[in-house]
């Protein structure tokens, strides 16, 4: 009985170890698992997102990236996480995904032992924005989900959009 | 089998008013230690402790109980907070220290808000119980 009551009590936490890349946002710092980045570079080769109405519903969708010929639609994080304007410095490139991200700055790639779960009482929109929650040297750094940086719905706006304006599908 | 009148309560201070929480629930009251922000976007919440390898969130429900005015919380009174079929920790700011008490329960007038669960009765003072999982739920702010 006691034991069930404790596991109750307790959330969940993943234990496996995992590979991180620590990054900056708007005075925060936040961590993403160093599978979801293709690579990190500097914010040049950016170009302004201003595609028909799409840049209207997702604000947060700034630039696009071209490498290697594909097109990266970049995610502003601080609007992402609905901070105040920040400065951003570098570009995160996610892999198995049109989505690349940016970000103040990044720190450093650490490897993480437990993943706790985000608690319960947090109930809006970091529900979708994080794994979890990983302490780093007594520090809590959420784990962002780097599927939410672009979510299905919003990739399905910009498929339907970029089929609209040049008749083709592009995503 | 206690009576209901039997139960305890932390009595907690916020500012010049005490509240009550369920002794049953309390846990711990804990020092200042740092709160942790990230961003979120869940009212009353103002970040996270890390107490002993867990993660306790912390809902300052004296922004809703004596308003902006309340003064600096001094501690942190730790209580299990049932959600749906779960519990969770979850911290509550207070702004001076508790006492453990055992006051009768005074019946509810009608015009509590929801997040009041009972009354009790201590001395001339009469000290609202507070329903913690209303905050938590964001019913407190409907």
């Amino acid at each position: 009985m006691r034991s069930a009551a404790k596991s109750r009590l307790q959330p969940p936490r993943q234990v496996a170890r995992e590979d991180v890349i620590v990054f900056a946002v708007g005075g925060f710092r936040f961590a993403i698992s160093a599978a979801a980045v293709k690579e990190i570079r500097s914010m040049e080769g950016l170009h302004a997102f201003t595609l028909g109405g799409i840049s209207v519903q997702i604000a947060k969708l700034k630039h696009t990236l071209e490498r290697g010929g594909v097109t990266y639609f970049v995610v502003d994080a601080a609007q992402h996480f609905q901070l105040l304007p920040s400065q951003p410095s570098r570009v995160l490139i996610l892999r198995n995904a049109p989505t690349a991200v940016l970000v103040d700055s990044t720190d450093r790639i650490m490897e993480i032992s437990a993943l706790h779960a985000l608690p319960r009482a947090f109930t809006h929109e970091e529900r979708s924005w994080y794994r979890g929650l990983a302490v780093v040297n007594g520090a809590v750094v959420p784990v962002v989900n780097h599927h939410a940086f672009l979510n299905k719905a919003e990739l399905e706006i910009l498929r339907s959009g970029l089929e609209r304006v040049h008749g083709e599908v592009m995503v | 089998m206690r009576a209901e009148t039997d139960k305890s309560y932390v009595l907690f201070p916020l500012g010049e008013k005490r509240f009550a929480l369920p002794a049953e629930t309390v846990t711990e009251l804990a020092r200042p230690d740092s709160v942790q922000t990230f961003p979120h976007r869940t009212p009353l919440l103002t970040g996270v402790l890390v107490r002993r390898g867990r993660i306790v969130p912390v809902c300052d429900v004296a922004q809703v109980l004596v308003g902006p005015a309340a003064p600096p919380r001094k501690f942190y009174l730790i209580a299990n907070c049932k959600r749906d079929s779960h519990q969770e920790l979850t911290a509550v700011p207070v702004t001076g220290e508790c006492e453990l008490a055992s006051a009768p329960r005074a019946p509810l007038t009608g015009r509590e808000p929801q997040y009041i669960s009972g009354l009790l009765a201590v001395g001339e003072e009469m000290i609202q119980i507070v329903a913690l999982e209303k905050f938590i739920s964001g019913e407190a702010l409907a």
